[in-house]
């Protein structure tokens, strides 16, 4: 008993740190440009494509973590485009509709887009360990999974790193909490943005592969890492780094238990329930979040 | 839509062409996507209600359409309930969401209120997924019955099965839901509306109510969506909880934005554009051997917002006079 439970919660760490990586990336985006990304998801998706079809190229070990380089790099070179040509000439004319409805354009595009180029049916990133299981003390899990939760948490501490510790960091965390002000002290506003949304991208593709690695690669599959970020986004205060790290592994450990403990079927619906209620009792979030523009 | 009278003649005109088309093409396949934009039309006018005059972002809009569907369907197959009354009881069950969905609007907007909005639809779906005994889940519900025939006398009554009927009855709902919500926009509470929209703050110190707005406009827009779902389910005769994905939503607000978003003729002409052209561009699944309509969906959902931010009718209105943008 006691075992199954630490069990579902390590299973729930291991997915919780996927989704923070992939809600860090929103959560920097929508703090830093007020722009809901509805399309987040889907640069997840792209990224485990670009490791689908990269894995094969090295074998074993280096296949897999090059695709995370790939993806990372492809997917960040994608967000440099779509910031560029799609959201920055919405710049001067700032609605949340506007802006909502383009990344909704964007998730049908890219959704479809995949679709057509890379086939309807589900793939697997191979498994560079042979699924081999590994054996602790309480429990046990695939050697995959917990090398997929190591590299979470390192990329997870690297952007902290480069969040509070370089100049740029700091100018983007700077941007976030007053564009102007931040433009007054000699911020390179148009840099950021650019630099922001290609690190938002980046982290979305690389947590796309640990995504695929966890779960399976399809078109379609963008959707439910786009919701579940915004679940840990909503969760931790929108705009809040520290927030998104936090609610994801929450989020994670509560899916697994509700999956678990309640009903395997509404366990989807944990993070819907959590953004409803969190908006409804503590709109701010356990956080708090960066204020309304 | 210009604020001054109809000009009567071209009024006629369109409606007796409108009224025609079925007799002037024999097609059934193409009857039936008149009936499809039809419904369409309802639940692209509704959600434009919502986004377009009142800047309620709804992206749970599928919600209603299929809550509708569903409660129309149960009451006519297991309570044997005549499918003309459960059009206004999927309504109203509709509606009764659109309570729920109209209390979290009082305090959130924008981004917020479209992710909870999304939540609360895909929570529903997933009930009707998972709750087997009354839903079938994902099998959906099959052999719903077709809108009871009107019988007149023992020899003489009228049919609905035909997709001619169903046309002339969509079309008279789709008549009378244009006219309603013309009077509506216009009115003192459509104004209200529209001043939410553009300054929630300034619209309580000049006396309006908010809250009570909004839960209006939503519960409105709801029933309207609910209706169109309970239409949907007695025309084909099938659903499924697929009636109630995000893409479902999507490919509504799609048609508003292209259409022209906050115009009354916008969603009309999206609606009808977009069903025959998803069609039309069906003879290129033979060259790349997979539906392409979707990715040309949001294509155009992003060529719209750059290029052509006010949709169809938004540029018709900038070009000629605004009485000729009639879109049919």
């Amino acid at each position: 008993m006691e075992s199954l439970f630490l069990q579902q919660v390590l299973n729930g760490l291991i997915v919780g740190s996927v989704y923070s990586l992939i809600a860090i990336g929103l959560t920097m985006i929508f703090g830093v440009m007020r722009i809901s990304n509805f399309a987040h998801g889907d640069f997840s998706m792209l990224g485990a494509y670009f490791a689908i079809y990269f894995v094969v190229l090295l074998s074993g070990w280096a296949g897999w973590v090059g695709s995370l380089v790939v993806a990372a790099v492809g997917v960040g070179l994608i967000g440099f485009f779509v910031e560029r040509f799609l959201f920055r000439p919405l710049l001067t004319r700032w609605t949340d509709i506007d802006i909502i409805m383009l990344s909704i354009g964007l998730f049908i595009l890219l959704e479809n887009g995949a679709r057509l180029f890379f086939g309807a049916a589900p793939k697997m990133i191979p498994d560079p360990f042979q699924s081999k299981t590994v054996n602790l003390l309480l429990f046990s899990t695939s050697e995959i999974r917990l090398i997929c939760l190591l590299f979470s948490c390192i990329a997870i501490f690297l952007l902290q790193l480069f969040l509070t510790k370089t100049k740029t960091g700091v100018a983007i965390r700077a941007t976030s909490q007053n564009r102007n002000a931040a433009a007054l002290m000699g911020i390179n506003i148009s840099y950021i943005y650019s630099l922001t949304f290609v690190v938002g991208s980046a982290l979305a593709g690389l947590g796309g592969v640990l995504y695929g690695t966890i779960f399976a690669v399809f078109p379609m599959m963008g959707a439910m890492p786009t919701l579940k970020a915004f679940a840990v986004t909503i969760l931790g205060g929108m705009g809040n780094i520290r927030g998104a790290i936090f609610g994801g592994f929450i989020l994670g450990v509560a899916e697994t238990l509700g999956g678990n403990y309640v009903s395997m079927q509404y366990k989807n619906a944990i993070g819907f329930v959590i953004i409803i209620l969190v908006l409804l009792i503590i709109p701010q979030g356990l956080f708090g979040g960066v204020e309304k523009k | 839509m210009n604020r001054g009278p109809f000009k009567l003649p071209l009024i006629i005109v369109g409606i007796l062409i409108v009224f025609a088309f079925p007799l002037i093409i024999r097609d059934r396949y193409f009857q039936h996507l008149l009936v499809l934009s039809g419904i369409f039309i309802l639940l692209t006018s509704s959600w434009n209600l919502l986004a377009g005059y009142s800047g309620l972002l709804n992206l749970g809009h599928a919600a209603f359409f299929g809550i509708g569907g569903y409660s129309s369907a149960l009451f006519a197959l297991k309570l044997n309930l005549s499918p003309w009354i459960g059009l206004p009881l999927g309504g109203t069950a509709a509606s009764i969401f659109g309570i729920l969905l109209g209390i979290p609007s009082f305090r959130l907007s924008g981004p917020y209120l479209a992710i909870t909005t999304i939540g609360f639809c895909e929570i529903l779906r997933l009930v009707a997924m998972n709750w087997v005994s009354l839903t079938r889940g994902s099998l959906g519900l099959y052999g719903i019955p077709p809108l009871t025939p009107f019988r007149f006398s023992t020899n003489f009554s009228i049919q609905f099965v035909s997709e001619q009927n169903a046309y002339y009855v969509i079309l008279i709902f789709v008549f009378l839901t244009l006219i309603l919500l013309n009077r509506l926009i216009h009115s003192e509470f459509g104004i209200g509306l529209e001043s939410i929209r553009e300054d929630e703050l300034g619209s309580q110190s000049i006396g309006i109510d908010t809250s009570r707005y909004k839960l209006t406009v939503f519960m409105i827009s709801a029933f309207l969506a609910g209706f169109a779902g309970s239409f949907y389910a007695h025309y084909v005769r099938f659903i499924s909880p697929e009636m109630m994905a995000l893409g479902e939503t999507f490919g509504i607000l799609t048609m508003v934005m292209v259409g022209g978003l906050g115009t009354l003729l916008g969603p009309v002409v999206g609606a009808v554009l977009l069903t025959f052209l998803s069609e039309g561009l069906r003879f290129l699944e033979d060259f790349v051997k997979i539906d392409i309509r979707f990715v040309i969906y949001g294509g155009l959902l992003i060529a719209t917002i750059l290029f052509m931010r006010n949709g169809i009718v938004g540029l018709f209105k900038k070009v000629a006079k605004p009485s000729e943008s009639n879109g049919r």
